[in-house]
């Protein structure tokens, strides 16, 4: 059995870059704080969302890893400015072999929300490092530990450079985004960041109570080389249905790269016990089916995950601040010889907020 | 063979006490009803709650605060059979309400005007709407700019999550910032109960939290009454709400009847808000 190691042996020139990083990050998290407040901010809302997880992994009957890791650490600052224009601003850290100090931080979002900056009644333009309103992956909950499909599969990124127009449809039949992207997600910088633009539209519809459904599409040119330019069309279709306490979700997705075409699906059944009876527990289910390209016959998979999540404490507004999730996962794949993988998976979600004013 | 009855025994016996414990707080929930929300509609909720449960005594009505907010996401999230609410649910609330299956239906029960209030030994009896704005957003600090004595403004304010504040900020403060060093309160009770015992203060209740205590004053040269509020002269009032899960039925049907009956009525006005029948 192999271990994950964290190496905490640092030498002269590493523990100078880790102090550097170290008061980087200070200073910029000093500097999200301080500097809305010093643009007048109404109130800023700080809060912190952890996911301390432990995974199992087997594959071919044997136990290949075995680690605990903190996935996400959310840091969240949102200062609201006026009643028409907020913030948000979202470090994550993480636990990170590769960094020297075991430790990884990124810039998730950064944007500003101007409601109603155009003439459309419940509208808001959203200019940053924003959400991609794609799919299922915008309000992705993590009902399972797992990454929505599209996320998954690296067909979108849930954060990515750009614009958008979001907006509510009115009685609370739905909501629609049009976004211009980068369309590379949020890890390039500099000179690696591609120019061409994705432009990407989404709508939701609830045409009667518990009955969701949507479409979302994008597309792109897409440079490999300065001389090489293809089309990169992705599209989605999500449908939700809740029927007192079962839910369940459902995803087609479809890209299509020039002439290669990967597509799949995802159906992700709730059973909310607490409707039931006294148990705040949700039972979750959910298979994945993802077709790299179809043409090909062995390089697809297809997941099974099954679990449970268990809120243990909920703050006034019935959101779960503190959760125990336990997930069995395992991918089985298409390739002949190739054996299946499983995964256990427990994870402690948990959360703290306050404001300031 | 008998490990294989005994399996099925006990697979038995677990569905039959999960149908169990589903049927009972199924039946517990038929003989029970659970209002949620707005501090301001709380004391409405509590006197014809009991009233009602006077009336039909086999049933539990349980009533508590939170604010309108919380409210409502306890109706959408069917911990609430009933969201008390001193303003108009939210696009963005009605959009998750739908997704979840539920389907907010607003039943007004009562108007409401928002009182301005002071000390009772404050000399000013009436302020504009304008003054009022520039006391809130810092424009206006001493009570000698209003024709009172030459002393700071200790500015009162409801919290971010009152239905209450939200109605004030969009009648008297247009969307504008409240004053950073406003002093943010979770109740009416606590802005009330402030105000009594702070004589610079100045603060903003519903109707039905006026006592001796504190001194309302007049808006734009109107009184807050219920007359005024109820022939729209009184510019600070709002509907009051209790939001079901779509037209009410059964008995929640008969709670809401309730309210809305002549003796219902005269409850809500016994507590100080204005009638709708």
């Amino acid at each position: 059995m192999e271990g994950r190691i964290v190496k905490l042996s640092i030498n002269k020139k590493g523990g100078n870059i880790v102090k550097g990083r170290t008061v980087l990050a200070i200073l910029v998290i000093l500097s999200a704080i301080s500097i809305p407040r010093m643009l007048g901010a109404e109130e800023t809302k700080l809060s912190m969302t952890l996911w301390n997880r432990g995974t199992v992994k087997r594959e071919s009957g044997q136990y290949t890893e075995r680690y605990f890791s903190l996935e996400r650490g959310y840091l969240r600052i949102e200062p609201k400015f006026t009643d028409k224009i907020k913030g948000r601003f979202n470090l994550d850290f993480f636990s990170d072999d590769d960094a020297l100090d075991g430790a990884g931080i990124k810039l998730k979002y950064a944007y500003l929300d101007f409601k109603e900056l155009i003439p459309i009644p419940e509208s808001k333009v959203t200019v940053g490092l924003i959400k991609s309103y794609f799919g299922t992956i915008y309000d992705w909950n993590y009902i399972t530990i797992q990454k929505a499909l599209e996320d998954k599969e690296k067909v979108i990124s849930s954060t990515d450079y750009g614009i958008a127009l979001y907006g509510y449809i009115p009685q609370g039949y739905g909501e629609y985004a049009i976004s211009v992207l980068n369309g590379e997600g949020y890890k390039k910088t500099g000179g690696d960041v591609n120019l061409n633009p994705a432009y990407q539209a989404n709508i939701r519809l609830i045409p009667i109570p518990g009955v969701t459904i949507g479409g979302s599409i994008r597309y792109e040119d897409v440079s490999f080389d300065p001389d090489t330019t293809i089309s990169n069309l992705v599209y989605a279709g999500v449908g939700h249905i809740v029927v007192g306490p079962l839910e369940l979700w459902g995803e087609y997705l479809v890209k299509d790269l020039e002439e290669i075409r990967s597509q799949g699906f995802m159906a992700m059944p709730i059973v909310k016990l607490k409707k039931l009876t006294f148990l705040d527990v949700d039972l979750v289910g959910r298979y994945d089916v993802w077709d790299k390209n179809i043409d090909v016959d062995d390089d697809g998979h297809s997941r099974i995950t099954g679990g449970l999540n268990w809120n243990i404490l909920r703050n006034a507004k019935n959101r779960p601040l503190i959760m125990l999730q336990a997930n069995w996962e395992r991918t089985m794949y298409e390739e002949e010889g190739k054996n299946s993988e499983d995964l256990y998976l427990i994870q402690l979600r948990w959360s703290f907020s306050t404001k300031i004013k | 063979m008998v490990k294989k009855l005994k399996f099925s025994l006990l697979v038995f016996t677990s569905l039959a006490a999960t149908i169990f414990l589903a049927s009972t707080s199924l039946y517990a929930a038929s003989k029970k009803i659970t209002i949620t929300g707005s501090t301001t509609v709380l004391p409405i909720a509590q006197r014809a709650a009991e009233a009602y449960m006077d009336i039909h005594k086999d049933i539990s009505i349980s009533v508590r605060g939170g604010g309108s907010g919380v409210g409502i996401a306890a109706l959408i999230d069917g911990r609430a059979d009933i969201a008390d609410a001193s303003r108009p649910i939210k696009t963005k609330e009605l959009k998750t309400a739908r997704e979840k299956g539920i389907n907010p239906y607003a039943n007004i029960v009562a108007k409401d005007g928002i009182a301005v209030v002071v000390h009772p030994d404050n000399p000013v009896n009436v302020l504009s709407l304008e003054e009022l704005k520039k006391i809130y957003t810092g424009e206006i600090t001493s009570w000698k700019e209003v024709g009172g004595l030459s002393k700071p403004i200790v500015v009162i304010s409801r919290d971010f999550a009152s239905g209450t504040f939200e109605v004030f900020k969009k009648l008297v403060l247009g969307g504008a910032k409240v004053k950073d060093r406003a002093l943010m309160l979770a109740s009416n009770k606590a802005v009330a109960t402030t105000v009594t015992t702070t004589p610079d203060a100045i603060g903003y209740i519903g109707l039905g939290y006026l006592s001796d205590n504190v001194k309302a004053l007049k808006i734009n040269e109107v009184m807050p009454t219920n007359e005024t509020v109820n022939d729209d002269s009184y510019k600070l009032a709002r509907p009051l709400f209790m939001y079901t899960n779509g037209k009410p039925k059964g008995l929640i049907k008969s709670f809401i009847d309730f309210v809305l009956s002549l003796e219902g009525q005269k409850i809500i006005e016994e507590a100080g808000f204005v009638p709708v029948k």
